[in-house]
């Protein structure tokens, strides 16, 4: 399972976030807004999931496993948070 | 300066020697027609080591200066004297460039070939890829982008800006994998390509981003990294624009550096390990230092310090952000790269004088292993003088042992120094001419001749790029002959004795046999009876011969017949030889045989008829002992059944020591050897050391002498003769 809801109610992604992610990942932000997003586990995200997240702008937690998405996308995160 | 440069600098140097003497010549004597071939070869290789290095300026200069060849040839007239002039102009301009980089220890970014195709064509021309897809810099989007980024901006080379089709995650696509996937990344923007919309109406599978990116790579090769999906990217090229920094050559690798440390901080935040941050700290402060900000480094090393006593990285993130954001000072800068310059001075030296410290070496080697046998004497007679003498001699024996290392070590490299080039140029190649292909090597760790690996290199890179141009089809007719779509590209590289055998295989179409028959015949290279009575062997083997080119337009590639003839002269030159096998539509191989003129070979002694002989100890498989009933005659031969394999057995003593005729011991020791691929046994009557000897090649009497590769001396003296397996077995 690549997107789900963790215990304290955040969504966490995990390993590699396929493109299918990106709808599931936005009916969560949908239901439930405001939640945050824990994705300090995650490998990869798909531009879709990526996309996702810079439209709904939840708060992000943790850093991801892979560097690309360490490096350059969590930076654009925090930008849009505000 | 990296390492293709200064190869690039030193062969360029050569080259541009030998141009210029052979176009003198050829101002004096118009019609020679060997000094015509061999400046249309420098000419042409000289052009080969500009794409290497991604030099595109020099390589248009050179190409006009190879079109005057190309159309002298054509017309079987000799160079005018106007052609001659431009082609020595060409190579002025050359040198200045040759300058340029041994001074800056980098491409001028200024470099321009326009003065010299002005001259060639008679009229001003801009660069051939003028309508290459790079823009200058200037547009909205890039300005935002170096805003955004000022620490990247400074290292960055190229910018790109992405806008992927709405529908590209439908087509599979992942715009910013591809993005991620580009080399020498500094720095990532993601926009809408219209506006955010809000969530709700946001439509999950429909692409709205805009990408843009900051690379340290140039903009050919972002070009070249992105493929397909250039048609929905702008390049900007930033090489021309004011900078801040020192020059790129210093500020590039040292922002990459530091961001390399803020990558690994960040990898391993989590658990904390304290080796880490003090490797970062350690590795940015020397960055610094090195370019001359000793304060900021000074701040790094502090902050490393406190990171390691607060047990978080924190601080010293922030202390490399804090450095990869500030501004270098240039005049911190400038008297470091004079500093360098003087650093990278090398000495080259001729190879008959490494020869001759080779030899000297070895005679060494001899004399001392006489003194280790003198020794062992002494020790019977009086033990006094028996220890002195030993533990002198153990002095004598790592001395030498250590100057033999080094005087190898001054001869010979692993083929990988040959090789590290190919997998660039058949990727460039691969995106150039739109046919996919992987490079295979295989053996790069096959040693060979200094010489021999330095000089492989160009003949090396002609048959890979004949492979991709001639060899391997367009896709579609690879599709049409059920071939994989990806064509595979193969170098192999073993040892075969006193060989060192290069293989280049490709898996296309195979060379066409009537058409260069049929080629042969419009060019006149053979007596047309002579061509009609030819096998195809002797057919195929034309391609190595001067001015047979079969491919219908001469590219930039290859397809001036001016490529394998090089190859085999060079390869000639070596004492080795170069041969091609071709099958139609299976794809063709081209074999270099090579000495290898190494002079350190291990052998392992063996005793048959009462003398003692060395076996090359990387052809020894194994050694084993076998009842004599399991040794069957087969004809009037022998063989050995070894794990269900039938080997066949030589008795050595029979084949080498027939003279003697001594009694051979039918149940002596077997080596199991493997020669060209296959085993053979060899039994002997008794197996002895291994030991490193400087083999030295049969001549005078003993020259022709079968089985025997060479001869060494022993300490006692007596001379050790090392066999050559493939001869022995046949």
């Amino acid at each position: 399972m690549t997107v789900r809801l963790n215990d304290d109610g955040a969504i966490e992604l995990s390993g590699r976030c396929g493109v299918e992610d990106a709808e599931i990942l936005q009916r969560h932000l949908l239901a439930q807004p405001g939640s945050a997003v824990d994705w300090s586990g995650c490998e990869h995200l798909h531009s879709a999931v990526i996309q996702v997240l810079l439209v709904g702008r939840p708060e992000v937690r943790g850093l991801p496993l892979n560097t690309f998405l360490r490096t350059h996308i969590a930076p654009l995160m925090e930008r849009t948070v505000e | 300066m990296n390492e293709f440069l200064k190869q690039f600098l030193i062969e360029s140097r050569e080259l541009v020697d030998q141009a210029v003497n052979d176009l003198l010549e050829l101002e004096k004597l118009p019609n020679d027609a060997e000094r015509f071939g061999n400046a249309f070869r420098a000419f042409h290789t000289l052009k080969g080591g500009a794409g290497i290095v991604e030099f595109a300026a020099m390589q248009t200069a050179l190409h006009c200066a190879e079109d005057a060849f190309t159309a002298a040839r054509a017309a079987s007239r000799p160079l005018s004297a106007r052609e001659i002039g431009n082609c020595l102009l060409c190579i002025d301009q050359v040198v200045d460039w040759l300058d340029a980089i041994e001074r800056t220890g980098d491409l001028p970014p200024d470099a321009d070939a326009a003065a010299v195709v002005a001259r060639f064509t008679g009229s001003p021309t801009s660069e051939p890829n003028a309508a290459s897809p790079v823009q200058p810099a200037g547009a909205a989007w890039l300005d935002a982008l170096l805003r955004e980024h000022p620490a990247a901006a400074r290292s960055a080379q190229t910018a790109v800006r992405y806008r992927p089709d709405v529908d590209s995650f439908f087509r599979q696509q992942d715009p910013l994998a591809r993005i991620a996937a580009l080399p020498g990344l500094l720095a990532v923007d993601v926009a809408p390509g219209d506006r955010w919309p809000t969530l709700d109406e946001l439509d999950p599978f429909s692409c709205n981003l805009v990408i843009t990116a900051l690379l340290a790579a140039s903009p050919a090769a972002t070009t070249t990294a992105l493929g397909d999906d250039l048609r929905h990217c702008d390049v900007a090229t930033l090489a021309d624009r004011p900078k801040t920094a020192g020059p790129p050559s210093v500020a590039q690798p040292a922002a990459e550096l530091l961001g390399a440390q803020l990558q690994l901080l960040a990898a391993t935040a989590e658990p904390y390990q304290p080796g880490c941050v003090a490797s970062a700290g350690l590795v940015a402060a020397n960055v610094l230092r090195h370019v001359g900000r000793l304060e900021e480094a000074e701040g790094i090393a502090a902050a490393a310090d406190r990171s390691l006593d607060e047990g978080r990285p924190q601080r010293l993130v922030e202390a490399i952000r804090g450095a990869l954001e500030g501004a270098p000072t240039t005049a911190a800068a400038e008297p470091l790269r004079v500093k360098r310059q003087e650093a990278i001075q090398t000495l080259r030296v001729g190879t008959d004088r490494i020869d001759t410290l080779v030899r000297l070496t070895g005679e060494l080697t001899v004399a001392k292993n006489a003194i280790g046998h003198g020794a062992k004497l002494a020790e019977a007679a009086s033990s006094a003088l028996g220890a002195t003498l030993k533990n002198q001699h153990a002095t004598l024996e790592r001395l030498i042992g250590e100057l033999q290392r080094a005087v190898v070590g001054m001869r010979v490299l692993p083929l990988r120094v040959a090789f590290q080039r190919f997998p660039r140029l058949i990727r460039e190649m691969s995106a150039e001419l739109g046919k996919p292909a992987t490079l295979v090597l295989e053996g790069e760790d096959t040693e060979a001749d200094k010489a021999i690996v330095e000089i492989l290199v160009e003949p090396l890179a002609h048959v890979l790029r004949n492979a991709m141009d001639h060899g391997v089809e367009a896709p579609a007719a690879r599709a049409a002959a059920a071939k994989p779509a990806v064509a595979t590209i193969r170098v192999r590289a073993f040892r075969d004795g006193e060989h060192v055998l290069i293989e280049v295989s490709d898996d296309g179409a195979g060379i066409d046999i009537e058409r260069v028959r049929q080629v042969a015949q419009e060019r006149n290279m053979m007596p047309p009876e002579v061509l009609a009575a030819a096998s195809d062997e002797e057919i195929i083997d034309l391609i190595f011969a001067a001015g047979l080119s079969t491919a219908a337009q001469v590219s930039e590639i290859s397809g001036r017949g001016v490529g394998m003839d090089a190859v085999r002269t060079a390869v000639g030159r070596l004492g080795g030889q170069v041969e091609a096998r071709t099958e139609r539509g299976q794809g063709t191989t081209i074999r270099f045989t090579l000495p290898f003129s190494v002079l350190v070979t291990q052998v392992m002694t063996v005793e048959a008829g009462g003398q003692t002989f060395g076996i090359p100890l990387d052809a020894v498989v194994e050694t084993l002992r076998v009842s004599s009933e399991s040794i069957f005659p087969v004809g009037a031969a022998h063989a050995i059944v070894l794990r269900n394999r039938t080997v066949p057995l030589v008795k050595l003593a029979q084949v080498l020591a027939r003279g003697t005729r001594q009694h051979a011991d039918e149940s002596g020791p077997i080596v199991i050897a493997k020669i060209d691929g296959e085993l053979g046994a060899l039994q002997v009557d008794r197996i002895g050391e291994r030991i490193d000897v400087m083999l030295k090649p049969l001549d005078g009497l003993l020259a022709g002498l079968p089985g025997i590769t060479g001869s060494t001396m022993l300490g006692d003296g007596s001379v050790l003769l090392v066999l050559d397996l493939a001869e022995l077995m046949q």
